[in-house]
């Protein structure tokens, strides 16, 4: 089984780190990194607060971008291509598939996360800014936050089209990251549907600004490790409700 | 005797009712557990989310570095800088009291969408009231009045600002003045402007601004706002009342009242008036005080 999985996620990351996508989005990410030393000059003395928040934003960005387009076409292109028949036509069981596809998409955005963290603080020691380990909190929790994206994209992918699925995925990242204003502005509404309906979807959508600890690790502020627990878990647990709907959707497929 | 041909290749059985009906079972319990754990989240998380707005506001560099940043959704980011605004305000009104951002963040927000008159209102009447920052909350509807020259609110809210706080009944009149002669003003601001330059600094007249600025919104928030100062100015009246009262007896019987009530008895007042935040009003020493803290007057 183990074997199996491994294989597929293997595979997927081969087959990802081939993609003319990911190259271009990793180039273009360390490239936004370093224009923050064009933008040092303009910062009026808080160079080292806009080079980290431009960093921290751009390694986040570009990590959402390869989970958003390279994810939306995992399993489709599959379907397309007519490969999956060959697949499950091995002794792979279907959940296999869906947790190897996604596995694989985590390793690739682990490895490009790595090399844009790396890039990420060779700026920051060219710019001779003190490269605290601190802001590694801040992409910890970034992700998880891909944990969530990643398996939604799977999700999409597993039934839609490419282009629909990342265009979706984007709009759950979006959401994500605005449900909790959502809420406050219906709590305004004087209709008690309205509020019920941003109440549930304030908790059935992904609440992805538990993970956004940006601003505490640029300004150094304390965090909060039970609030950093509880996301963590909260990120496990949803990947893997978001995961089960796939698989449960991919078996009603027939091939 | 006919045999039974059985197919060579077994066609693999349908997943059954139990495993059709497990991921289900489980995606419903993943569900509770994300619930559960944003409830947790929310929890320990709620001081920190606020401290968060605070310091999100702090570092909105200006309105005009949000104003490119946000390219075309300008209006957009200006609702949100609305919702984070009044979310600052509510926290800092059921807590402190103190509005140190307030001015910063309807700068921000009226630099984003300069149209937007219910942040000029709101932005104005809390900064000089609740922040007690009358002059910013006027330099606030000046600009308001420079992008909406035509809107007569704003230049009757800068001259009743003057006239309240600022005792500036010059500057109070020009502005009701300025309000009066822009389309769909209302008649009683020519009115205002008359009374201003009269120098009037009578309760009764502030009574009636105040209900002119509460018809004038539809802001919950605005118009409470309205009530406490309404509430406020009949407190001062019943207190001025009151210890007007205790003066004449202590004019008349060369001693203080024991109590109030004994101010009833005599017919110094008809009765004791209502306190309007909830608490009662008593006499010390001839002074007549009431139980509300001040802190929570208004």
């Amino acid at each position: 089984m183990f074997g199996r999985i491994s294989g597929i996620a293997r595979n997927t990351f081969r087959e990802a780190i081939r993609d003319k996508v990911l190259l271009i989005l990793l180039v273009f990410a360390i490239v936004v990194m370093g224009s923050a030393k064009v933008i040092q000059p303009l910062a009026l003395g808080e160079e080292s607060k806009v080079i980290k928040d431009l960093g921290l934003g751009a390694i986040t960005f570009f990590c959402v971008l390869i989970a958003v387009l390279v994810g939306g076409r995992l399993v489709y292109k599959e379907m397309e291509k007519r490969t999956i028949y060959i697949m499950l036509a091995k002794p792979v069981r279907r959940w296999e598939f869906i947790l190897g596809k996604y596995l694989g998409l985590m390793a690739v955005l682990f490895v490009s996360m790595l090399i844009m963290t790396a890039g990420f603080y060779i700026i920051l020691l060219v710019s001779g800014i003190p490269a605290s380990a601190y802001l590694l909190w801040s992409l910890l929790m970034t992700a998880f936050e891909l944990a969530i994206l990643t398996a939604v994209a799977i999700l999409f992918s597993s039934f839609v089209p490419p282009i629909a699925s990342a265009v979706f995925t984007f709009a759950v990242y979006f959401i994500g990251h605005l449900t909790r204003d959502l809420r406050l502005l219906a709590a305004m509404s004087p209709s008690a549907v309205v509020k019920g309906i941003s109440e549930f979807l304030y908790y059935v959508l992904p609440n992805l600004s538990n993970f956004n600890i940006k601003g505490e690790v640029v300004h150094d502020v304390l965090l909060n490790p039970q609030a950093l627990a509880l996301s963590a878990l909260y990120a496990l647990v949803y990947t893997a409700t978001l995961l089960l709907i796939s698989v449960a959707i991919f078996r009603r497929k027939d091939f | 005797m006919v045999e039974e041909i059985k197919p060579r290749v077994s066609v693999p059985a349908r997943p059954g009712w139990l495993s059709n009906l497990l991921p289900v079972v489980f995606i419903i319990w993943g569900f509770v557990g994300v619930y559960l754990l944003q409830l947790a989240i929310d929890s320990t998380g709620k001081e920190r989310m606020r401290e968060k707005v605070v310091a999100e506001l702090m570092y909105f560099p200006s309105g005009k570095f949000v104003r490119e940043a946000s390219i075309e959704y300008q209006q957009v980011a200006a609702d949100f800088v609305w919702l984070r605004g009044i979310q600052y305000y509510g926290y800092h009104l059921m807590t402190d009291r103190k509005y140190e951002w307030l001015g910063h963040v309807f700068g921000i927000l009226t630099t984003l969408d300069p149209k937007f008159i219910g942040a000029y209102h709101f932005g104005a009447l809390t900064l000089a009231w609740d922040a007690h920052k009358p002059n910013e909350a006027v330099r606030l509807l000046v600009r308001g009045m420079e992008a909406n020259p035509t809107n007569w609110q704003l230049p009757f809210y800068a001259g009743f600002i003057n006239y309240m706080l600022l005792k500036d009944y010059e500057a109070a009149g020009i502005f009701f003045d300025i309000a009066s002669k822009l389309p769909g003003a209302w008649l009683v601001v020519s009115r205002w402007a008359a009374v201003s330059v009269a120098k009037a600094g009578r309760s009764e007249a502030a009574r009636e601004m105040w209900l002119d600025i509460y018809r004038s919104t539809e802001n919950k928030a605005l118009r409470k706002l309205v009530i406490r100062q309404l509430s406020l100015l009949k407190f001062n009246d019943a207190l001025k009342g009151l210890q007007q009262a205790v003066d004449r007896f202590h004019e008349d019987k060369g001693r203080f009242p024991r109590n109030l009530q004994e101010l009833v008895r005599t017919g110094y007042v008809g009765k004791i008036p209502e306190e309007p935040f909830g608490g009662r009003f008593f006499l010390e020493g001839g002074k007549v005080r009431s139980s509300t803290p001040p802190s929570r007057r208004g």
